[in-house]
């Protein structure tokens, strides 16, 4: 459970308002921007998206390095690309 | 004392999270099949939406009873708060409300892309028009439809399968698409500690009112000799409060597999259907009529429509329902065009000669009656564990995928000997 003191994320995704499936869609895309060893910060609000984004990034073959950080309605996720 | 101390931080823990999704589904559908027993209605939504059409057709100068859908079809009278179906609504609204209030997960939430909003109102429109061409929505010919064993409602749910699949392309393409703001992070320090929904807001406090407010209505009509009608809405709050914590969307059952292969609420979705069926069964054996209707293009037709509409909306009708009450003002937008959709099928239906072409010569098939109890039960059954089984194969071989060009492409099959 224990999340790490800091994070550096390389690129962020603020997807606030924006309702299903575009956050799903959108992280995925975004991660296959990245080189391997990034980070995406994702910042989302969709209550669908806090099970359906870090799903399908694990699906997809990236990897999750904290626990989702939930802030009352709003949540962060840290994807890295392997 | 100590133990009401218990009580009170079990519920709150109720709040902390979302309820998994096929636990949830399945007590639904257990649940909708006693508000079939009580009230000898199936849980729908649409019909009632139509309703409120008929209430504003004034305004535009049309007799909402001069027709025929809305007059004879929907039997259009009183307001909500003297139908079933209105006391449905409205428990829905207030249940939905304070189970998002009371997991302090309500918050305004205005899509940065205005595009999203002109989607939200012509997939409404689409979506509306579609569930009552073909008599319901995910509900009335789908969730609640299958378990009465109306064939129409096969009709309306292969419909939507192909209609969702359009609706994805469409939803997808570049022009609905646009881009996402990926930027530079900023270096700076972020808490990664949750704030499970923040203990001194004020929202858990409106959820209670909300609360008090819901059961102080319910007692309100029982006082008053509307016991079935505060029943009816007793039922509405649970059903609000179960698709809001087990975020029951019925678009994404089938959206999803087509975009990522997630089959999560097609999954749920089958075995509650098949909870659904089982007591629904017991309930017509007990001698309460089933609701057939035409089984006909209209069905079909309606579905493909339906799913085109809730994919790009991005959502359906009880989709909307709770999204709106957590703030998500898209789905306010939604609900406008699901309303506006259901009145032009009403219109339609006399003017357009939508009856007469799709639906009145077509017959209601009753499974029950075609294929006897056994025969109607393990077809129904049988459909929906393929239904499981094609989801489950489906999950396990399809994968997102981001073309090149920045076009998204569906994949299949190879992806797991990569």
């Amino acid at each position: 459970m224990g999340n790490p003191k800091e994070i550096r994320p390389t690129m962020t995704l603020n997807l606030e308002g924006e309702p299903c499936p575009y956050p799903v869609v959108y992280s995925l895309s975004s991660m296959d921007q990245l080189k391997s060893g990034e980070i995406l910060e994702v910042i989302a609000d969709c209550p669908q998206s806090f099970k359906a984004v870090p799903e399908e990034a694990l699906r997809a073959g990236y990897i999750l390095i904290c626990e989702p950080v939930v802030d009352g309605p709003t949540i962060r996720f840290y994807i890295m690309k392997p | 004392m100590q133990k009401r101390g218990f009580f009170f931080s079990d519920v709150a823990n109720l709040f902390n999270h979302f309820w998994n999704p096929m636990l949830t589904t399945v007590i639904a559908g257990v649940l909708s099949a006693l508000y079939f027993g009580v009230t000898g209605t199936s849980w729908a939504v649409t019909g009632e939406f139509t309703r409120f059409a008929g209430h504003l057709f004034p305004i535009i100068g049309i007799d909402p009873h001069s027709l025929t859908y809305i007059d004879k079809v929907m039997k259009l009278e009183g307001g909500p708060f003297d139908r079933i179906d209105g006391w449905v609504v409205i428990g829905m609204f207030s249940g939905a409300l304070f189970s998002a209030l009371l997991g302090g997960n309500f918050k305004l939430r205005v899509p940065k892309q205005r595009r999203r909003l002109v989607q939200g109102f012509f997939g409404g429109i689409i979506a509306g028009f579609g569930a009552r061409l073909a008599m319901g929505c995910n509900l009335g010919a789908f969730f609640t439809g299958i378990p009465q064993f109306s064939f129409h409602t096969w009709l309306f749910m292969l419909g939507m399968a192909g209609g969702t699949y359009i609706g994805v392309k469409v939803a997808l393409h570049p022009v609905l698409l646009g881009k996402p703001k990926l930027e530079k992070a900023v270096p700076a320090h972020r808490s990664l500690e949750s704030k499970k929904s923040s203990k001194s807001s004020l929202q858990p406090i409106l959820g209670m009112v909300v609360v008090v407010f819901s059961l102080a209505l319910i007692a309100w009509q029982i006082a008053t000799g509307h016991a079935k009608l505060a029943l009816a809405g007793l039922f509405g709050i649970a059903f609000g409060l179960l698709i809001e914590r087990g975020q029951i969307c019925f678009t994404s059952a089938f959206r999803d597999l087509w975009i990522t292969g997630r089959a999560t609420m097609a999954k749920a979705l089958a075995i509650g259907i098949i909870a659904a069926t089982i007591c629904t069964a017991v309930i017509i054996s007990l001698g309460v009529p089933q609701k057939i209707t035409w089984a006909g293009p209209g069905a079909l037709i309606g579905g493909i429509l339906f799913g085109i509409g809730i994919v790009i909306a991005g959502g359906c009708e009880t989709g909307w329902m709770y999204r709106a009450m957590e703030g998500q003002i898209q789905f306010v937008i939604v609900g406008i065009g699901n309303i506006v959709g259901a009145g032009l099928l009403a219109w339609g239906w006399d003017h357009w000669g939508l009856f007469n072409l799709m639906v009145k010569e077509w017959p209601k098939v009753n499974l029950v009656e075609s294929w006897g109890w056994s025969g109607a039960l393990l077809g129904t059954t049988g459909f929906m564990l393929l239904w499981y089984i094609f989801s489950d194969y489906w999950e396990k071989r399809v994968r997102y995928v981001t073309q090149k060009s920045g076009q998204i492409v569906l994949m299949h099959g190879e992806v797991e000997r990569r």
